[in-house]
């Protein structure tokens, strides 16, 4: 799964970095983007929890001092808690002791693995206005979904089975917090950057929620939200920066297309993502499965204001937007290759 | 095995206390010493060394930064105090009566050392003091492997002596990169 | 023929769409012609692939990846829905001219309708049904952003609750396709969620849904193509249940309360109709109206009131063309279409309800009263037809997009239709309902001068070819001069009418009152959630470590 999620990444700094408007510099963001790649592989490959977690600090730290309205302090706050939370999880199911200590210890990696990627309740501060390579958008959909593969799979090696139901049973609590939470939020919120940020949370939430259930079902659902935030949603945020900036909704057929990838509706990847979900959540226990269904239904609100939001893309950008809709629909329809690949 | 614990706890503590370079540089200089110690008969001789390199590195750059005092315990530091004394204990707790087998000092010191960093780190708003926590971080998550029951190697040591020793130059070297043009108006 | 030739009726509407997206982005608008030819070329196809052996084919193409493969299958049910569905998007789309994007979109939606058709398995089905969902959302909005559509939140409803269905059958039985699902599988609660899915996404609902407001849309092109390649999916989800269930659903309530359902969607239509105050607010109620009458046979479980439903869902299909190409305006294509609306004899829709409401009576026990409130209901649409020949034609169309003696045509069709509904029993409905029913001896049979029931012989040739000649001579007599455009009043209005609008408007404009706004601040409430506080990260680490020690 996590080399098939830094290939995705890869191809959505691509996609960033050809089809963005002309007016943003390339250079840099093509810089920070092979920076993060170069992170995210040295992450993938680690051999171990605790070299994951070094270079998690170093990309922290290098994330941190990147020009923006925020103090340097402030933004490494919510990362050096995660790596705090990750370590100190990690010692717990090393030291011998009580089963209450295993499940501690699945506490901190769980926590600290949400910290990293900023969701509910260890959520990153969002300046809507700060660029998007220096907010906390990267961790969620850029660095996040390879990190959050490899810190699983790994803890999975490390934590017993005493506290392997703890640790199923957070992830999936957590996760339908972020995804009633994220929906809500990308409705009602105020401002539309946040707004893409609570989205990105709500489709986290459903991603933890496959990852908790684990059974391959879960697995399949989660690395299929994964790829669609990776190479859907992120790409479509950074191609709606300028029109965010403008503030003028538009009501074109574009736009809403652009809402039905956002929703997860047929036939788009969302949708297979959702019907796995369903599918393992059933096996497991069906009043979860009921739960999800009636929170999958939140996501319509939002993402008709998101692809609102959007603007109409025009030039390198329309290119853009419909080589992500037809990736999209191609994950939505035929999954089947990508789940062969990652072993599922 | 004890004392070098204990030092390690008096360096942490001097790090979240401290708020000049001097003061810093000596909780540095004491942690490092009690990690190296601590880390050396986990089968981690090498990793030792290079803990104990990266750590006085890491010192060394912060005794050349920030206000030139020793700054320990100013004032409204109060909380800061209950804090290392309050972790000291739980972190004792935790390692000689929660948990059990050999290697209780270095438990002791895994879990103090990440838990002080990371609330310095947390309450702090003054970079110099942050990059130091950061760097103690890093030379406590070097030796955590030695918490598991098989010789982990000295990787993760050497790596998180290379971040302790490089985290508190980055500033420098990153203020060249911070000239090309990143936050722009229009797009990313 | 080959087998991969399944694909046909899916995949030419798809390849139309690429070329009609192609000569578009190089700047030529294909017209009309071309456009339809997709979606005609489908209809060929699928007649090929049936007519020759009218027996059931499958392929099988391998697994997509979430549980279920690329299966699809032509059947008799199959046969017939696709014909519902092709047919009046393929007169819509060849005669209306339209922008390339929206043709490539519809016919899209038409490939994505024949996908949910064919498809072998439900949650396949799910997948292009809700395809086809978001498809018809997409042209609506392209066509008019302003103008009324579906929610689209009660069609996603509708296909997540079809792909939940479908997953569990999938989990209990391990297979999702129809022909393979045990019996045994098929419990209530799935039941309830397949027949919750199509309901919302038919829109089948006592109250005005999107059936019936698209058509108050200014223009018609986008709304008839979407009614045509929505509206029949959600009966052919009620359909596919009977294979499903060996016939009949889990328990006799689901057939009571859905036939019953039936007449009050029949009767809410109905009552809509006769308060109209326009022709075109007439019209807009008579696909919801034939789909309540559809819904009350279907849904009966038995022989005979499959076949009912399914001619009636034929008439509804044809109606749907008719409403489509017809005029705001006075005339002879109007009045025709109300009298093929209402069910005038000898038009098939009345051919349709009186074997409908034999239907109900042959099933027996409550079944019986269903049919008398489906008689009523079918009263008071004859009241209202009469009055709507009266009403005012209403806010116009671009006559660009109107082809009264097209719609005229269809709908006088279906007048003549009627003498044939024997034809299209045992042609049409019959392999439909023997698909998925097994037959009791006796029970539906005749050929094309009369439909033989359990309890009687209706000699459709007989009886209807005479009531044809006295409606011809009677028009011939009588003429549209008589007509005269007036206000007529209502046969009766509903005191909670506008209740529901009420209420809601109601719910919008309600907020906290001043004096408690301080205690629910949904922004402080989020600048603290949100405001990456070390404070709250520690007491939700406290809570989480409280909660795994529990």
């Amino acid at each position: 799964m996590e080399p098939e999620l830094l290939l995705a990444a890869a191809a959505a700094l691509g996609l960033a970095v050809v089809f963005t408007p002309l007016r943003v510099p390339r250079a840099s963001l093509l810089t920070w983007g092979l920076l993060g790649l170069a992170g995210m592989a040295a992450i993938v490959i680690a051999p171990s929890l605790d070299l994951v977690i070094l270079i998690l600090l170093v990309l922290a730290v290098l994330q941190a001092r990147l020009t923006s309205n925020r103090e340097f302090v402030t933004r490494l706050r919510a990362p050096v808690l995660a790596i705090a939370l990750l370590a100190l999880g990690l010692a717990f199911e090393r030291m011998q002791g009580p089963v209450v200590l295993d499940r501690f210890g699945a506490v901190g990696i769980v926590a600290g693995l949400v910290a990293a990627i900023g969701l509910l309740p260890y959520v990153h501060e969002f300046d809507p206005d700060e660029s998007v390579v220096a907010s906390p958008i990267p961790w969620m959909a850029f660095i996040g979904p390879p990190l959050a593969a490899t810190v699983l799979l790994q803890a999975n090696q490390v934590i017993p089975s005493d506290a392997g139901d703890a640790f199923g049973a957070m992830l999936i609590g957590l996760g339908l917090l972020n995804m009633i939470g994220g929906s809500l939020g990308s409705w009602r919120t105020e401002n539309d950057a946040s707004a893409w940020r609570y989205s990105f949370m709500a489709d986290w939430g459903l991603a933890m929620c496959g990852f908790g259930l684990a059974i391959a079902d879960g697995r399949s659902a989660a690395l299929l939200m994964l790829f669609s935030i990776v190479l859907g949603r992120l790409p479509l945020y950074l191609w709606s920066r300028q029109a965010l900036r403008e503030k003028v909704p538009t009501d074109r057929p574009i736009n809403l297309v652009v809402a039905a990838v956002l929703a997860g509706s047929a036939p788009f990847a969302g949708f297979p993502a959702r019907v796995l979900l369903l599918r393992g959540a059933t096996q497991l226990y069906w009043p979860l499965a009921l739960v999800l269904a009636a929170g999958m239904l939140l996501w319509l609100p939002s993402s008709l204001r998101l692809g609102r939001s959007m603007g109409v893309p025009r030039g390198r950008q329309a290119v853009g937007v419909a080589i992500v809709l037809a990736l999209n629909v191609l994950l939505g329809v035929y999954p089947q290759p990508l789940l062969t690949l990652a072993g599922l | 095995m004890v004392e070098a614990a204990f030092v390690a706890w008096v360096g942490a503590a001097l790090v979240v206390l401290a708020d000049g370079r001097r003061g810093l540089a000596l909780g540095l200089v004491l942690l490092t010493a009690g990690l190296a110690v601590l880390a050396s008969p986990a089968g981690m001789a090498f990793g030792a060394v290079a803990i104990a390199a990266g750590g006085l590195v890491a010192a060394g750059q912060c005794l050349r930064s920030g206000p030139a005092s020793w700054g320990i315990m100013p004032a409204g530091s109060t909380p800061r105090l209950i804090i290392c004394i309050a972790s000291g204990l739980l972190a004792l707790w935790v390692a000689a009566s929660v948990t059990s087998g050999t290697g209780a000092p270095l438990r002791f010191a895994v879990l103090l050392v990440v838990g002080l960093m990371g609330a310095r780190i947390l309450i702090s708003h003054e970079p110099g003091a942050v990059l130091a926590a950061i760097a103690s971080l890093a030379l406590a998550l070097g030796v955590a492997p030695g918490l598991a029951a098989t010789s982990p190697g000295p990787v993760a040591a050497i790596v998180g002596a290379l971040i302790a020793a490089g985290v508190v130059f980055v500033p420098a070297g990153l203020a060249r990169l911070a000239s090309i043009p990143l936050a722009d108006k229009d797009g990313a | 023929m080959p087998s991969i030739a399944l694909l046909a009726p899916v995949l030419l509407p798809l390849i139309a769409a690429g070329v009609i997206t192609a000569f578009g982005l190089s700047g030529f608008n294909l017209g009309p012609i071309a456009v339809g030819a997709g979606a005609w070329a489908a209809v060929l196809a699928l007649l090929v692939l049936w007519i020759p052996l009218r027996s059931t084919q499958e392929l099988s193409l391998g697994q997509l990846g979430f549980g279920t493969g690329l299966q699809l299958r032509l059947d008799a049910v199959a046969f017939a829905f696709g014909l519902m569905v092709l047919v009046p998007a393929a007169l819509v789309l060849t005669l209306q001219r339209r922008n390339w994007q929206e043709a490539a979109i519809g016919v899209l939606g038409v490939a994505a309708a024949m996908g949910a058709i064919e498809a072998g398995g439900v949650v396949l089905t799910a997948l292009a049904g809700g395809t086809a969902a978001t498809l018809a959302i997409v042209q609506l909005d392209a066509e008019d952003v302003r103008a009324p559509r579906p929610r689209w939140s009660m069609l996603l409803a509708a296909w997540l609750a079809l792909s939940w269905a479908g997953v569990i059958l999938q989990v209990r039985s391990g297979t999702a396709a129809y022909a393979a699902v045990p019996v045994s599988a098929l419990t209530a609660p799935v039941f309830a969620l397949i027949a919750l899915a199509g309901l919302m996404a038919s829109g089948l609902v006592p109250w005005r849904s999107w059936p019936a407001e698209v058509w108050s849309r200014p223009s018609l092109r986008a709304a008839g193509l979407v009614v045509a390649t929505l509206y029949p999916l959600g009966f052919y989800l009620l359909v596919r249940a009977y294979e499903m269930g060996d016939g009949r659903y889990p328990q006799v309530a689901f057939h009571a309360i859905l036939a019953s359902l039936g007449v009050v969607v029949a009767l809410g239509a109905a009552v809509r109709a006769q308060s109209a105050t326009t022709r075109r607010g007439f019209f807009a109620e008579v696909i919801p109206g034939i789909g309540g009458f559809a819904l009350m046979t279907v849904a009966l479980g038995t022989p005979l009131g499959l076949v009912a439903g399914l001619i009636t869902l034929a008439f509804a299909a044809a109606m749907t063309a008719c409403l489509s190409l017809l005029p705001d305006r006075a005339g002879p294509a109007s009045l025709v279409t109300i009298a093929a609306a209402v069910g005038l004899p000898p038009a098939l829709g009345f051919g349709a309800r009186v074997v409908g409401v034999e239907s109900t009576f042959e099933a027996g026990d409550f079944f019986g009263f269903i049919g008398v409130g489906g008689t009523i209901v079918w009263v008071l649409w004859m009241v209202a037809g009469a009055r709507a020949t009266g009403l005012p034609a209403g806010r116009g169309r671009p006559t660009g997009e109107t082809f009264p003696r097209v719609a005229m045509a269809v709908a006088a069709l279906t007048l003549v239709a009627g003498p044939a509904i024997g034809l299209i029993q045992s042609a049409f409905a019959s392999p439909a309902q023997a698909d998925v029913m097994p037959l009791p001896a006796g029970s539906v049979g005749g050929g094309l001068m009369s439909m033989v029931t359990v309890t009687t012989v209706l000699p459709v040739v007989a009886l209807f070819v005479p009531l044809l000649i006295i409606g011809v001579l009677a028009y011939g007599a009588a003429g549209t001069r008589l007509i005269r455009t007036q206000p007529r009043p209502p046969l009766f209005n509903l005191p909670w009418a506008g209740a529901a609008a009420r209420l809601r408007r109601a719910v919008a404009l309600a907020s906290m009152p001043e004096q408690y706004r301080s205690i629910l601040d949904l922004r402080a409430l989020e600048a603290a959630a949100m405001g990456g506080r070390p404070l709250i990260w520690l007491a939700s680490l406290v809570a989480l470590a409280f909660a795994v020690t529990r």
